[in-house]
């Protein structure tokens, strides 16, 4: 049990995917100017990121190890992310217009998204067992939101500060990013 | 043909050519990469012994603590002269992996830090320190270093596990 | 345009790093040292080279476009991640150091941004030899802007540089003389995101100094 929850909280602060592992920053730039499309975009990550883990770790443990094939893992990887992403789309679509509406106009820019693809990696190289894959997939995204939530309400202020004009923007993201990354780094000796 | 069979089609034999080349690929360099890592693993052991000089055995353990010891026997005899334990503990940042060798009058012929995820220029810097330490049934003289205690702290973890099983392993357990 | 200008606009004019900003993620993560930055254009070079020839090749045959064009993204993505392997299983067998350093990133070649961008926006509609012009250029682009970031990080953390292997540069020197020790926090995550941020501003700084002394020449040169 400890191990869980040390797994989890190594998951959602102190390996936290934004800010120590560099994976999804190109949503977590483009996509953290308003809250409402922090949380948007964060939900339909976590959600995207675990069906895939689930699938890719079935796949991965029952198909490629068991053929000896493991050398297509990133083929095999990306295509199943890529099809998952159309499945949900069409599926959200048919089921809930109203969450279509909400996640909708994210769903398609998650295919590209390192983050997904990146943590079903991690998985197989952390040599997880599937109940670990679960917990660290969702705490992976659970951080993720929380990163991206606190960043959108930040940047919602940065936009009416008075950055100097070549700072504006991305620059001064990223120099905000640096100090959000180093008091998440403080808490790994918490674990 | 429908459009929909098609395209499913020109996705399957590409598919087919793509999976065939890495097939090549891999073929081609599966042997060097297997020797690499059978050259890199016996470099890191033969920095405490020359394993000429003995019968190397090797087991692993489904274990978090311990996961491989490598029992160097006397040649041609069931005498154990030492142990080398791949070993690993929590660090400032996670799991601090390192193999300790053991001689059988348990003195320590030498410890090495393999892997680690401690923050450069801090915790990264003392992994390659010395410790002090000579022997495991006396882990007292650990020199920790002020200032980044979980590092020292996963270290000394370390020396701990191997110190708690070393005696049985002499006596011939060897079991997890 | 001509052969020269497909091969150079990836340096500076559309370079896919600092003006796009595009593949954040590798070049964050990866530039913790001049090797680890090199090492990862090394593989993005090989990849956006091979994937944006072939899929100009499949694109630019009339029969092969009109049987891809329903599913194109899939057949790109599907090539990129093969060639991506290709790379991957060459380093492990090769270059095993640099390997073990980039470790994920080198699969999370196929999500880089930049590649699939590039075989979208050009190769699928530019000639083979242009395409993969292009795709040298954007690559090299990609790695010399890793690589600045990689120097400035690793000469301020550590106070090395280290070009390949052994073969570094020890500045550690020239912090002694001032009576400092280097500043760990640039070789840190956190330091990534600094140094990234500072060099965009300050090349976004430079890009409109000259914007405006351009206007400034053009304002004086209609009187």
């Amino acid at each position: 049990m400890d191990s869980i929850i040390a797994l989890a909280f190594t998951a959602f602060i102190a390996e936290n995917i934004i800010l120590s592992q560099f994976l999804g920053i190109c949503p977590f730039l483009g996509v953290s100017t308003k809250r409402s499309n922090a949380l948007g975009m964060g939900f339909a990550v976590l959600f995207v990121m675990l069906i895939s883990s689930m699938v890719t770790y079935a796949l991965y443990t029952y198909v490629l190890e068991a053929l000896d094939i493991v050398y297509m893992r990133t083929i095999v990887f990306i295509i199943v992310i890529a099809s998952l992403v159309q499945m949900v789309e069409t599926f959200i679509k048919k089921v809930s217009p109203a969450l279509y509406k909400a996640l909708g106009i994210y769903l398609p820019l998650i295919t590209t998204n390192c983050a997904v693809l990146g943590v079903a990696i991690l998985n197989i190289t952390k040599e997880h067992s599937f109940g670990e894959t679960v917990v660290y997939t969702t705490f992976i995204g659970l951080g993720f939101i929380f990163v991206m939530y606190i960043f959108s309400m930040i940047r919602e202020r940065i936009d009416k500060a008075p950055v100097p004009k070549a700072f504006q923007g991305i620059p001064i993201a990223l120099i905000v990013a640096s100090i959000l990354a180093i008091i998440f780094a403080r808490f790994g000796g918490i674990v | 043909m429908n459009s929909g069979l098609k395209s499913g089609l020109v996705l399957l034999v590409l598919g087919i050519i793509c999976g065939t080349l890495l097939a090549v690929v891999n073929s081609l360099t599966a042997e060097t990469i297997a020797n690499n890592e059978l050259i890199e693993k016996n470099a890191v052991l033969e920095e405490f012994y020359n394993l000429n000089n003995y019968d190397l055995e090797e087991k692993t353990f489904e274990s978090d603590e311990v996961s491989t010891i490598y029992v160097l026997k006397e040649k041609g005899t069931d005498n154990i002269n030492a142990i080398i334990y791949q070993v690993a503990a929590t660090g400032y940042n996670g799991p601090i992996t390192m193999l300790i060798a053991v001689n059988s009058d348990y003195s320590i012929e030498g410890y090495t830090v393999l892997t680690h995820s401690e923050d450069p220029g801090f915790g990264a810097d003392i992994v390659e320190k010395d410790f002090l330490i000579e022997s495991v049934t006396d882990l007292d003289p650990f020199d920790s270093v002020a200032g980044v205690t979980y590092t020292s702290n996963g270290i000394l973890g370390c020396f701990e596990i191997v110190a708690a099983r070393a005696g049985q392993d002499f006596g011939g357990g060897l079991d997890d | 345009m001509t052969n020269r200008e497909n091969l150079f606009k990836g340096f500076v004019k559309e370079n896919p790093l600092f003006v796009s900003v595009l593949g954040m993620c590798p070049s964050l993560a990866v530039s913790t040292s001049l090797e680890n930055g090199l090492g990862m254009g090394l593989g993005v070079f090989f990849v956006l080279t091979l994937s944006n020839l072939i899929i100009s090749l499949i694109m630019s045959n009339e029969k092969l476009a009109a049987l891809v064009k329903p599913v194109r993204i899939p057949v790109y993505i599907v090539v990129i991640a093969t060639l991506v392997t290709i790379v991957e299983m060459l380093m492990h067998a090769f270059i095993p150091d640099l390997y073990k350093s980039l470790g994920v990133f080198i699969p999370l070649i196929v999500v880089n941004c930049i590649i699939l961008g590039r075989a979208e926006a050009f190769a699928s509609s530019n000639t083979p030899k242009d395409a993969a012009l292009d795709g040298m250029g954007m690559a090299l682009g990609f790695t010399g802007a890793i690589a600045i970031i990689a120097i400035f990080r690793e000469f301020l953390g550590a106070g090395t540089i280290t070009v390949w292997g052994n073969l570094v540069i020890n500045l550690t020197g020239l912090f002694d003389f001032i009576g400092i020790t280097p500043i760990g926090i640039f070789v840190q995550p956190a330091g990534a995101f600094l140094s990234f941020g500072l060099i965009l501003g300050t090349i976004t700084a430079i890009g409109n100094k000259n914007a405006a002394k351009k206007l400034a020449k053009e304002a004086l040169a209609n009187g």
